[in-house]
C-alpha cells in the first residue's frame, strides 16, 4: 500500500499525507488511499468496514466525488454493452433438442 | 460419494440433476458466449458444444459446488480451441498504480471540459470496438467482470491465474479502454482535441 507513487502523479494530487480540506471531517482515509482503492470499491471487492469508510470519503470529498462520478459512468457505459440473445426459446429449443440426441431423457 | 449417489440413481436421476443444476444456468452461458463471439449464430454454436460437453462429463462434475463457474470454463476453453490463441504474455503496472493512473484520465478529462464524456454521447459501437481491440489477457477480464458479473475471485479462479494479476489486467484494461474512447470522441470530433494530455504513454508510465 506504501510504494512510491510516479512524480506525475503525485504533482496531480499534490500529496502530502492528507486529504482535501472538504474530507476533513471524514477521518482515517485520505485521498490518495481513497483513488488507490476506487475501482475496488465500485466493485465491491472491499471489506463492508473499507467500503462504508470510503463511501463516507468519496460523499464529503470534493476533490475525489467528481473522479468518483467519471469513473462510475465510465463502468455503467460499459456495462451496458451486455448483450442479450435475440431468440433465447430457439436457443433454449435447438440445444434440447441436441441433448436429447445425446441421451438426454425428456423432463 | 455424491458422485457415487448420482452413479446409482441411473441416467434419469442424472439427466434431472442436469436439468436442475446445469441447465439453470443457460441465461448466463448465453451472455458469457455472447460477450466472447461476437456473431450469434457463432456464439449459438458455443452455447450448445459448451453443454453437450457438460452434458457429457457431468459424472466428473461434484453436485452442489459451483455449476455456473465450472459451465464458464467449459466454454471458454472450447472458444479458444476454436481459434489460434494470441500470446498472453502481457506486462502490467502494479494494480494501485493503475487505480492511481485513472486520476490522470480524469484530470485530462476535466481540463479538456469532457468529464461527462460517458453520459453525454453515445459511444455504444466505439465501446465494443475498443472492447474487441483489447489484447487477449485484458479482454478476457472485462468480458468476465463488467460484462457477466464475475467477483475477482471467480475471474481468477476461471482463468487459473492470481486475483492480484486479474486486478492488475482489469485496471490496466480500463484505462485502456478509457484512452480508446476519449480518442474516438476527439477524433469523431465530440470533442475538441489537445485531450490526452496527460495520459499519453510516456506519461502514464
Amino acid at each position: 500500500m506504501n510504494k512510491k507513487i510516479p512524480r506525475w502523479l503525485a504533482r496531480l494530487f499534490s500529496l502530502k499525507g492528507g486529504m482535501s480540506n472538504d474530507a476533513m471531517s471524514a477521518p482515517m482515509l485520505d485521498c490518495e488511499s481513497v483513488m488507490r482503492q476506487l475501482w475496488d470499491y465500485l466493485d465491491a471487492e472491499l471489506t463492508p468496514d473499507r467500503m462504508e469508510m470510503i463511501r463516507m470519503h468519496i460523499e464529503m470529498c470534493k476533490r475525489c466525488y467528481p473522479q468518483y462520478q467519471f469513473e462510475r459512468s465510465f463502468l455503467d457505459a460499459i456495462s451496458a454493452r451486455r448483450r442479450t440473445h435475440s431468440d433465447p426459446e430457439r436457443l433454449r429449443a435447438n440445444l434440447l433438442a441436441a441433448l436429447q440426441s445425446k441421451g438426454l431423457s425428456e423432463a | 460419494m455424491q458422485n457415487g449417489v448420482v452413479a446409482n440413481e441411473g441416467t434419469g436421476g442424472r439427466d434431472h440433476q442436469f436439468r436442475v443444476e446445469a441447465l439453470r444456468w443457460l441465461p448466463e452461458v448465453t451472455r458469457f458466449a455472447l460477450s466472447l463471439e461476437r456473431d450469434e449464430a457463432n456464439a449459438d454454436d458455443l452455447v450448445q458444444e459448451t453443454f453437450l460437453k457438460a452434458y457429457e462429463a457431468w459424472h466428473t462434475y461434484t453436485p452442489g459446488t459451483e455449476c455456473r463457474g465450472w459451465l464458464f470454463t467449459i466454454c471458454k476453453n472450447t472458444f479458444y480451441k476454436r481459434r489460434t490463441r494470441e500470446d498472453r504474455h502481457v506486462s502490467c503496472d502494479d494494480p494501485e498504480l493503475e487505480a492511481l493512473a485513472a486520476v490522470a484520465v480524469h484530470a485530462s478529462a476535466q481540463q479538456g471540459g469532457y468529464a461527462d464524456l460517458f453520459t453525454r454521447f453515445d459511444l455504444s459501437d466505439a465501446i465494443d470496438a475498443a472492447i474487441a481491440a483489447l489484447p487477449e489477457a485484458f479482454r478476457e477480464v472485462v468480458i468476465l467482470i463488467e460484462l457477466n458479473d464475475q467477483s475477482y475471485e471467480s475471474a481468477a479462479a476461471l482463468l487459473d491465474v492470481p486475483i492480484g494479476t486479474v486486478r492488475s489486467r482489469l485496471f490496466r484494461a480500463r484505462r485502456l479502454l478509457q484512452e480508446a474512447l476519449i480518442n474516438h470522441a476527439r477524433d469523431a470530433g465530440l470533442v475538441r482535441s489537445r485531450l490526452n494530455a496527460g495520459i499519453s504513454g510516456e506519461e502514464s508510465r
